[in-house]
């Protein structure tokens, strides 16, 4: 088996891309100009970064990338002083983000760090209920700000008001200013999201590193049992859709409801009802913000929410009244996942000998506690209801923009860098004060084909897990818990395809049991409607907002995945057998291969193979 | 009480741990362990007051002791002889109608819960007093004419050399009663061993299977690689699986009571012998017999090829784990002053990757 992976610089280039570097910023390439630079770039350990990128990135998309590059290695650098570790660095390759977290080189300075680190860390600590509902005002008003945030045409002339109120500045200055507010919004949203984060993970690896000296190779499963939230604000949406049913057939209105129609022509009937008008009422109690959940993970424009889109959450709504009116029970059981988070602690606490080890399990599990309700609620805040807000507001200006014939279609834009699309409006908009035709129209639609065409072979390109060299230790908090970067993992990403056993393929135990299927092999959420009852999901990730699928499949595969990542959580709620961080698995399995996977040792075997 | 104690057979349902006057101690556990809804073999015991009955009915008694009485005092040199005398008698005569009566109606019984005519069962002695492996057990005894013979056997064994120096030297009378167990023989599928923690290094979260085809025979005297699993105790999550060679099984010899081995079919070699319900549900019971008895406990268990899941589970003996139960418990983390103290030590030290 190789000690290392490929060197980052020598990853082959894709014939027909030459030239994509200009599609990011040029500090994400990897590049031997700076031999410093070159050598650091060789010695440090890269992972992909699917997690969060099941796809390779549009440009505009980096943004949150660059986002939480910046956030994350700012609190753990510059904020806390984490001792060992600094931040995270990012890199791109072909379109598919690498990550490296960095550590502090010198014994002496992480010495110096450690006092920092401890009063900063436990102010926190020590303040924290009042911090994050702190927190929760700052995020509120930043989104309160950003939905009364809107992009239109530039108009003919300026209004009126605009002279006779001597304001003294235009619509297209507006429209610049709004644009870099927009964007401002965002990575202050970022910089918020990261406020407590940091701490959480270094609160979640100190917990299971503790719990692995007490009782060596518990389950992850069990970790997270004992100190996850039972009431996560991430499962409000499904109750709400939930209780909407309920109250339909309380009112008997459900047949209505049932009624094949369109969101807005069902919403349209039912206001010609007085009991249809009471549900309505409920309908937009319910919808904000609850509907302001991403089909998916929230990263990617290409998502929408169910406040974009009312016919999913209608479609849901339906299939629960189905399923009460056959006498099924909905709904997560609060009270039982309480007593069963209880339970597990006290019977583990019950097995500990010795008063040291009873000191250290509550020590760990008091901190656990206290911070896990942030680490699951902050991504409904932030990757929900904030990021779909964002791509709804953002959509407007890709539409004026194609209006004004710089683009073919206001999805081009996405294909644009951040700051190519704020040159793109300098330029639409000084055409537009002018009165003359801008350049874009002639510029932007031939770039954009020719960067569709490298996206598409980005899309058909896997990414190696990993590369340059893996380190003797990871200290990075994130990298440990998140990612869920370990010796098997790093093993099996090592022997991944070369040497590995044909059949089999290892992963992290994610969700308990075992479950043999068809295997649906889901490189992008758009495929989600390809899923067969009975299959079971093999994605780079998986998340919450998947949710209708998890009702069909037999289990989930992925190729990234940590005891604290979205899938391994939910998909233990829904009791899905589950095999996350395998690594390679989306290359590896084939759709239609049957599969065994054992969510309790984390293997996955190929029983046969798909005919080709 | 008082009824009992005149009982010459009992249910092992009917009796508990306080009955091992009456019954013997190993009756009583098993009693005991019905109680907690730990499944053992049904059957039936034969007490103490049978076989008591038996010696004085079938005028053994008396006969022994006049014989005993012309030898004098039963010294170490004169036990063989003793020994001679006292199973001869005992084996040799009728046994009284009202105890055979007795016995039978309840074998008779059993049968019937099985639907089979002569259904196997083993004789187990079980002494009032701890002396182990002193006494005989005899296995896969079918019949009635064998059943009886075998219970006069199993009583007589109470007066081998061994088992008469071993009372002689605990300062025990000569005269020694036993209670006898007639439980259902278990034909095993598979057999094994459950610790209720790791043995590997006495992780108490842990529950360990070590199971292999057959009688317990070929796990317990090390003759197979066992398959082995080990199980979180309190979520009774699987969390690792080791496929052991098991090449070689143990079997009971056609209507005998002794063991032969034969060969394990390759292709079950490779494969699991448990099914993920039944290992489950052999943890469920290993975490019950635990919190029972308040520690950890080494248990062997069977699991009966013609019993549905999940009556097939049969508990066949328990005993107090001996290795780590003895040591003394050490922390296994390290002191902080605080969590924020414990937090800032495993920020320092990472997490291994190579």
């Amino acid at each position: 088996m190789a000690k290392k992976f490929m060197d980052p610089h020598d990853v082959p280039k894709i014939p027909g891309t030459e030239g994509w570097e200009r599609m990011y910023p040029y500090q994400y390439q990897f590049s031997k100009e700076d031999p410093e630079r070159a050598a650091f770039e060789s010695k440090q350990f890269w992972f992909y970064d699917g997690l969060h990128y099941p796809i390779p990135h549009y440009p505009f998309d980096l943004i949150w990338d660059e986002a939480w590059s910046m956030t994350l290695s700012q609190y753990t650098t510059r904020h806390w002083l984490v001792p060992p570790a600094l931040g995270i660095d990012h890199r791109i390759v072909n379109g598919y983000v690498y990550i490296s977290p960095v550590d502090v080189a010198d014994p002496k300075e992480i010495e110096k760090r450690v006092p920092i680190f401890t009063e900063r860390a436990g102010y926190y600590f020590q303040n924290w209920d009042r911090l994050v509902e702190n927190w929760k005002k700052k995020m509120t008003k930043v989104i309160n700000d950003l939905e009364a945030m809107n992009f239109t045409d530039l108009p003919e002339m300026e209004d009126i008001s605009v002279i006779k109120e001597g304001l003294g500045k235009g619509s297209g200055y507006e429209f610049l200013r709004k644009w870099d507010a927009i964007i401002d919004l965002g990575l202050l949203c970022w910089q918020y999201h990261f406020e407590f984060l940091n701490l959480c993970y270094a609160v979640q690896v100190t917990f299971f590193a503790t719990l692995n000296q007490i009782f060596p190779g518990i389950p992850q499963s069990s970790m997270v049992k004992m100190s996850a939230g039972f009431d996560p604000i991430l499962f409000k949406p499904d109750a709400e859709l939930i209780r909407l049913a309920k109250l339909a057939i309380e009112l008997g209105i459900e047949n209505l409801i049932l009624k094949p129609l369109k969101a807005d022509e069902l919403m349209k009937e039912l206001g010609k009802d007085s009991k249809g008008k009471e549900w309505l009422k409920e309908l937009e109690i319910a919808r904000y913000p609850w509907f302001h959940i991403s089909t998916g993970t929230g990263w990617f424009h290409t998502e929408t929410s169910w406040n974009d889109n009312l016919n999913i959450p209608f479609e849901n709504i339906r299939t629960n009244i189905k399923a009460l009116k056959s006498g099924k029970k909905l709904g997560r059981p609060t009270d039982q996942i309480l007593k069963e988070r209880d339970r597990v602690a006290t019977e583990y606490r019950n097995l500990i000998k010795t008063d040291a080890d009873r000191e250290a399990f509550d020590q760990g599990l008091g901190l656990a506690r206290l911070v896990l309700p942030y680490a699951e609620d902050h991504n409904f805040y932030v990757e929900h209801w904030f990021h779909t807000l964002f791509w709804a507001k953002l959509r407007q200006v890709g539409k004026i923009l194609k209006r004004a014939g710089f683009f073919e279609d206001a999805d081009d834009m996405w294909y644009l860098k951040r700051d190519e699309i704020k040159a793109a409006l300098w330029d639409y908009i000084t055409g537009w004060t002018t009165g003359v035709k801008s350049r874009g129209p002639s510029y932007w639609p031939k770039e954009v084909a020719w960067r569709k065409g490298v996206y598409e072979k980005f899309k058909a390109w896997s990414p190696p897990s990993a590369l340059g060299t893996p380190p003797d230790v990871v200290v990075e908090p994130f990298s440990i818990a998140l990612w869920g970067v370990n010796t098997n993992v790093v093993k099996s990403w090592l022997s991944g395809g070369e040497g590995g056993s044909a059949d089999e393929l290892q992963g992290n135990p994610g969700s308990s049991g075992v479950a043999e299927g068809r295997a649906r092999v889901l490189k992008t959420v758009d495929q989600l409607a390809d899923l067969q009852e009975g299959e079971i999901l093999v994605a780079t990730t998986t998340s919450p907002s998947w949710a209708p699928c998890f009702v069909k499949i037999a289990g989930a595969v992925t190729d990234v995945g940590g005891p604290m990542c979205h899938a391994a959580i939910v998909c233990r709620e829904y009791g899905l057998p589950t095999v996350v961080g395998t690594g390679k698995g989306t290359q590896f399995i084939k759709t239609g291969d049957l599969i065994r996977i054992d969510g309790d040792t984390g293997k996955v075997n190929i029983l046969k193979r798909a005919k080709v | 009480m008082a009824e009992k104690e005149k009982e010459f057979t009992l249910w092992y349902d009917e009796i508990d741990g306080k009955d091992y006057p009456i019954v013997g101690k190993k009756n009583a556990n098993l009693g005991e362990m019905i109680k907690a809804c730990i499944p053992v073999s049904p059957g039936f015991v034969i007490t103490i007051y049978a076989n008591d009955q038996y010696l004085i009915l079938s005028g053994i008694k008396a006969e022994l002791e006049k014989q005993l009485n012309t030898m004098g005092q039963v010294t170490y040199e004169t036990t063989k002889e003793a020994s001679k005398i006292a199973i001869k008698l005992i084996e040799k005569a009728t046994l009284p109608a009202v105890i055979e009566d007795d016995i039978l109606s309840k074998y008779l019984k059993l049968c019937e819960r099985f639907g089979v005519s002569e259904c196997p069962v083993a004789v187990r002695s079980s002494g009032a007093v701890s002396m182990p492996g002193q006494m005989e057990t005899y296995l896969n005894v079918c019949g009635e004419k064998d059943l009886i013979d075998y219970i006069k056997k199993c009583w007589s064994s109470a007066y081998n050399v061994e088992a008469i120096m071993y009372r002689m030297n605990k300062g025990i009378p000569f005269l020694f009663n036993i209670g006898i167990g007639i439980p259902k023989m278990v034909n095993s599928r598979v057999s094994g061993i459950i610790f209720t923690i790791n043995p590997i290094n006495g992780d108490p979260s842990k529950i360990s299977i070590d199971v292999s085809y057959g009688l317990g025979e070929a796990v317990v005297s090390g003759l197979v690689t066992p398959d082995t699993y080990l199980i979180d105790k309190v979520t009774l999550d699987l969390i690792k699986t080791t496929i052991g060679s098991k090449e070689t099984m143990c079997v009971y010899r056609e209507k005998g009571s002794d063991i032969v081995q034969k060969d394990v079919p390759d292709d079950k070699k490779k494969a699991l012998c448990l099914s993920m319900e039944e290992v489950k549900e052999l943890a469920r019971v290993g975490k019950l017999i635990e919190n029972y008895y308040g520690k950890a406990y080494d248990i062997e268990f069977g699991i009966d090829t013609e019993l549905p899941f999940p009556e097939n589970i049969i508990i066949l003996q328990v005993r107090p784990e001996s290795v780590w139960s003895k040591k003394e418990a050490a922390p296994k983390t390290e002191k902080k002053k605080d969590a924020m103290d414990r937090m800032l030590g495993q920020l320092l030290a990472g997490v291994k990757v190579k």
